[in-house]
């Protein structure tokens, strides 16, 4: 390849506040990859949780601002499928008022991917080269496997690294309890919903639960540190970065 | 109390109010019913064989029990048999119109006590029937169609043959050829069409019954039970050769 | 109307859920089992997606032409010698059934399956003017009997279990009777043949009715839809005004994909096509044929932001999948339908204000949709009920405020950063190997499950070591 792929992080809320180590580990497996990293000053959040719970016009706004931040990104690449989801299925909706705005956001849309999407799709890759070894099971995001129809690609990239012995968590594709807000409105429900998923985590015998969402490692990796759990959660970057974990 | 008009000018108001969610249409009508259900008899007089087996495995998968005999007057014996295993001593059953065969004439001698349904009567001979089709043990009808792909028995009530004598009995027997099978629902659906557009049998028969397999319920937890309120088995004598029921 | 279990709030009513043993292990099996029913059963049709499709395909286009085909339903329904009503509203509904049992003299209903009649809580009215009815649907039969609502839209008594359900029927029918499945069904069936060949009056629902023959269609399977609409004098079908479809081939792409959804079954045991009253020379059949097209809040959506709810077949896919149904229940959630359709139906039925708390029972994860035979969008229209309870500021103004200083956030890296650090600064006497076991603000969440610590360096911070 001539020309490096470029690729602009959007590194979402909870990466950059929370899950510092998950935005490292992108920058490392992106270049190892001969990807030209760049980060667009002045993130904040897609805003989801505004739009997930019904405050249109203020996410409209929020919409409109990341849309101006990444209107010179070739590619956009997000280490979350459900603000993957927000900016290519929702934002040209949110936007729908404004037509510049909105060809904007439709443009974005087509820019924008999930990280395994784009190491898959853009990239072309099946295999890094990672010297991560263990026993790992994969949980399927809902805004990943539903809103942007993606199972195979975590899964492929998992495979495609010799020292990972990938285990179906059975049950992968059942929600693991986060959805936004609902965690905290309805609590009780959310954790009951969140132990069904750690048993069956914990039933496959892997050393580490893999997902590709920042809310959804939020509420898993809550729930297995709680219980002294000895499953480590990761996220899919993390495992292709290899390394020793921190 | 609503009248028609001003109930359906409600919903054209509201209709007024919008174009719909997106372009759509109603499956595609017929324009010559009768020459398609035409079409799909001609096919089926040699497919049936082919159709038969796909009815027998489909009817066996729902616990039909399944009968087959080469004449019409090997059907007595078999009938015979079901009803001596069962202890049955007296049978409700279509009358000769309705079956395409005497049942009376053909069970008699047999030491079958058989009820015939009235074609037509006062509300004596309606009570005396309910009466009859309660007490029998086993009804005996035949079939307007029988369906291959989900093994299902289609029966339509009209004068002497009411719906009772394959819901009240434990045990119902339906005796038919290969004039009667039909592959797909699709084709049902033609069949009905083409009823339906023909005057002489459009209106005949308040009810037609779709019947596959026994009566069941799963309402106690999830436990399969059958002969809930309709019949606990359901048999299907076919009859390959002359004489076979339609 | 207003039950009593509406005066404990959701959320408690909710908990109470998760703490009943029973249920919880009877929804897990339940519904799990439904889950591998349907997954089977779509595994061997292979056109299912594309028949889904068509059936989506045809609901949207009646409501495109539902004046029409109502009228042509009404039509034919008479040709064929029925009568039709009108009810625009649920009491509305009741008064025609009422007024028609005062003046047939009717003493005794037995009543097949119908959750439209659950909806307009017909059996209270019932009772109130001296009728009795008759469940005869095992489920509802059972839930009758102990006085309760339906748990789920096809299995209404999925909550109990053999022993509540053998101690019922000996309580209520008086005998001794073993905690035994067979038995139990050999005891409704004894029971309820009786009321069958005795009532006066049968009650049903309508899964669909096609408009261009007149036709009534019943989907069962214990074959008490047959008794209830061909051994009593009268037939009434009480039925939402949404569930009219053109024609008998349209009826096929339904019944090839309804069965399926529901309990993975091909068909159910029987499909029962009522066309009019007895026919001359019939001995059986009801003399008298009375449907009663019901708008209770439907014809409103037509418009409406639910409009694409007026596509539900009523099969209960949808609950089956549901992370929330699945750890609650059907009571829980208070009104007649339950589940992911069931908030959005009871929003249609009873306003956006119903739905304050149940709008927000969700964590929108997709499975409901991913399994609706017409693939209603739910998460899309309980986002925007949402949506209505902050524009219309049913949303309490403490979570109006709250959501409004995010935004604010969102839109100020200046603040978003600065919270950081007041979050860095805050959770000092709470954070231990990187992890906050416990929180003043965020109670919810620590009670069950550790929270990450806001990082040393953001992703902003750390981007100047590794750009």
């Amino acid at each position: 390849m001539a020309v490096p792929v470029k690729a602009s992080i959007m590194i979402t809320c909870l990466g950059d506040l929370l899950f510092p180590e998950i935005g490292a580990a992108m920058v490392t497996v992106l270049r190892r990859l001969g990807v030209a990293v760049d980060f667009p000053q002045g993130q904040t959040c897609c805003g989801m949780p505004l739009f997930n719970s019904g405050f249109h016009e203020d996410a409209a706004r929020v919409a409109a601002r990341t849309v101006r931040l990444f209107e010179h990104a070739e590619h956009v690449v997000v280490p979350s499928g459900s603000c993957a989801w927000m900016v290519k299925t929702e934002y040209p909706g949110l936007l729908k008022h404004a037509p510049a705005l909105r060809a904007a956001a439709e443009s974005l849309a087509r820019r924008t991917r999930e990280l395994s999407q784009f190491l898959v799709e853009v990239l072309g890759v099946t295999r890094v080269e990672s010297d991560f070894k263990g026993r790992v099971t994969y949980h399927d995001s809902c805004h990943l496997l539903r809103g942007l129809g993606e199972s195979r690609a975590p899964r492929t990239l998992l495979r495609g690294i010799p020292g990972v012995e990938l285990r179906e968590l059975p049950g992968a594709d059942q929600c693991c309890g986060f959805g936004g807000s609902f965690s905290v409105r309805l609590p009780e429900v959310s954790t009951a919903i969140l132990d069904k998923k750690l048993a069956n985590v914990e039933a496959t015998g892997a050393d580490c639960l893999v997902a590709c969402d920042g809310g959804c490692l939020m509420q898993m990796a809550g729930g297995l540190s709680r219980r002294g759990s000895r499953v480590r959660p990761l996220h899919l970057a993390e495992i292709l970065a290899g390394g020793t974990p921190p | 109390m609503t009248t028609r008009a001003e109930f359906l000018d409600r919903v054209r108001r509201e209709m007024g109010k919008t174009r719909g969610l997106f372009p759509a249409e109603s499956a595609p009508r017929l324009a010559r019913p009768q020459e398609a259900a035409d079409a799909v008899r001609r096919q089926l007089v040699e497919r049936w064989p082919h159709a038969l087996d796909r009815f027998k495995t489909e009817f066996e998968r729902i616990a039909g029990v399944f009968h087959r005999v080469s004449r019409l007057d090997e059907v007595p014996a078999v009938l015979a048999r079901i009803a001596a295993e069962r202890g049955v001593r007296e049978i409700i059953a279509w009358d000769p119109a309705a079956l395409g065969w005497d049942a009376r004439a053909a069970l008699e001698p047999h030491g079958l006590a058989v009820r015939l349904a009235p074609a037509g009567g006062d509300e004596a001979d309606r009570r005396r029937h309910r009466d009859d089709a309660a007490r029998a043990p086993l009804g005996l009808t035949g079939v307007d169609w029988a369906l291959a792909e989900t093994g299902t028995l289609i029966l339509a009530s009209g004068p002497g043959r009411p719906r009772s004598t394959s819901l009240l009995p434990e045990t119902h027997v339906a005796v038919f050829g290969p004039s009667a099978l039909l592959e797909t629902l699709e084709q049902v659906g033609m069949m009905l069409e083409a009823r339906h557009a023909d005057p002489a049998l459009a209106g005949s028969g308040g009810a037609i019954n779709f019947i596959t397999g026994p009566s069941r319920t799963a309402d106690i937890e999830l436990t399969l039970t059958r002969g809930v309120h309709g019949p606990k088995e359901v048999h299907v004598v076919f009859v390959d050769g002359p004489g076979g029921a339609a | 109307m207003s039950d009593p279990i509406l005066a404990t709030p959701f959320p408690r009513r909710a908990g109470a859920a998760l703490k009943d043993d029973f249920l919880q292990e009877a929804l897990t099996i339940a519904t799990t089992k439904f889950i591998d029913l349907r997954k089977e059963a779509f595994a061997t049709l292979p056109e299912g997606d594309a028949l889904r499709d068509r059936a989506r395909a045809i609901k949207e286009a009646t409501l495109q032409r539902l004046d029409h085909y109502l009228g042509q339903l009404a039509d034919n329904v008479e040709r064929l010698g029925g009568h039709v009503h009108w009810a625009a509203t649920a009491q509305e509904a009741r008064e025609i059934v009422l007024r028609l049992c005062r003046d047939r003299g009717v003493k005794m209903a037995v009543k097949s399956k119908s959750m439209a009649t659950e909806e307009i809580h017909l059996n209270e009215a019932l009772e109130h003017a001296g009728v009795t009815p008759i469940e005869t649907d095992l489920g509802e039969y059972i839930i009758q009997l102990a006085h309760e609502r339906p748990s789920h839209i096809i299995a209404p008594a999925i909550h109990k279990t053999k022993g509540q359900v053998a101690d019922l029927f000996s309580r209520e029918l008086g005998g001794q009777f073993a905690a035994d499945p067979e038995v139990l069904t050999a005891v409704a069936r004894r029971e309820l043949r009786q009321k069958f060949l005795q009532a006066d009056m049968g009650i049903t629902g309508a899964n669909f009715a096609v408009a261009d023959t007149g036709t009534l269609v019943l989907v069962t399977n214990e074959g008490n839809g047959r008794m209830v609409t061909s051994l009593p004098h009268i037939h009434v079908a009480v039925m939402g005004m949404e569930k009219v479809i053109p024609s008998m081939t349209d009826l096929m792409v339904f019944l090839a994909i309804l069965a399926r959804s529901a309990t993975g079954q091909k068909l159910s045991s029987y499909t029962t096509l009522v066309r009019g009253p007895r026919r001359p020379g019939e001995l059986e059949g009801p003399e008298e044929l009375h449907l009663i097209l019901m708008d209770n809040g439907r014809v409103r959506q037509i418009a409406g932001t639910l409009r694409e709810a007026l596509y539900c077949l009523r099969c209960g896919a949808c609950l089956n999948v549901c992370p929330v149904y699945r750890q609650i229940g059907g009571h829980a959630y208070g009104y007649t339908y339950p589940g992911p359709i069931g908030i959005l139906l009871t929003a249609m039925l009873e306003g956006d204000r119903s739905v304050k708390d149940l709008a927000h029972a969700s964590s929108l994860c997709g499975a409901c949709k991913d399994v609706c035979p017409v693939r209603i969008d739910i998460p899309r229209m309980l986002i925007e009920l949402r949506e209505h309870l902050d524009r219309d500021k049913i949303a309490p103004w403490p979570e109006r405020a709250l959501f409004g200083a995010a935004r604010r956030l969102m839109e100020s890296p200046a603040l978003f950063h600065a919270s950081a650090r007041i979050g860095r600064w805050l959770q000092r006497p709470f954070v231990s190997a990187g992890r906050v076991r416990r929180f003043p603000l965020l109670g919810g969440w620590t009670a069950t499950r550790d929270l990450p610590a806001v990082a040393s360096r953001t992703f902003t911070e750390r981007w100047k070591d590794l750009r």
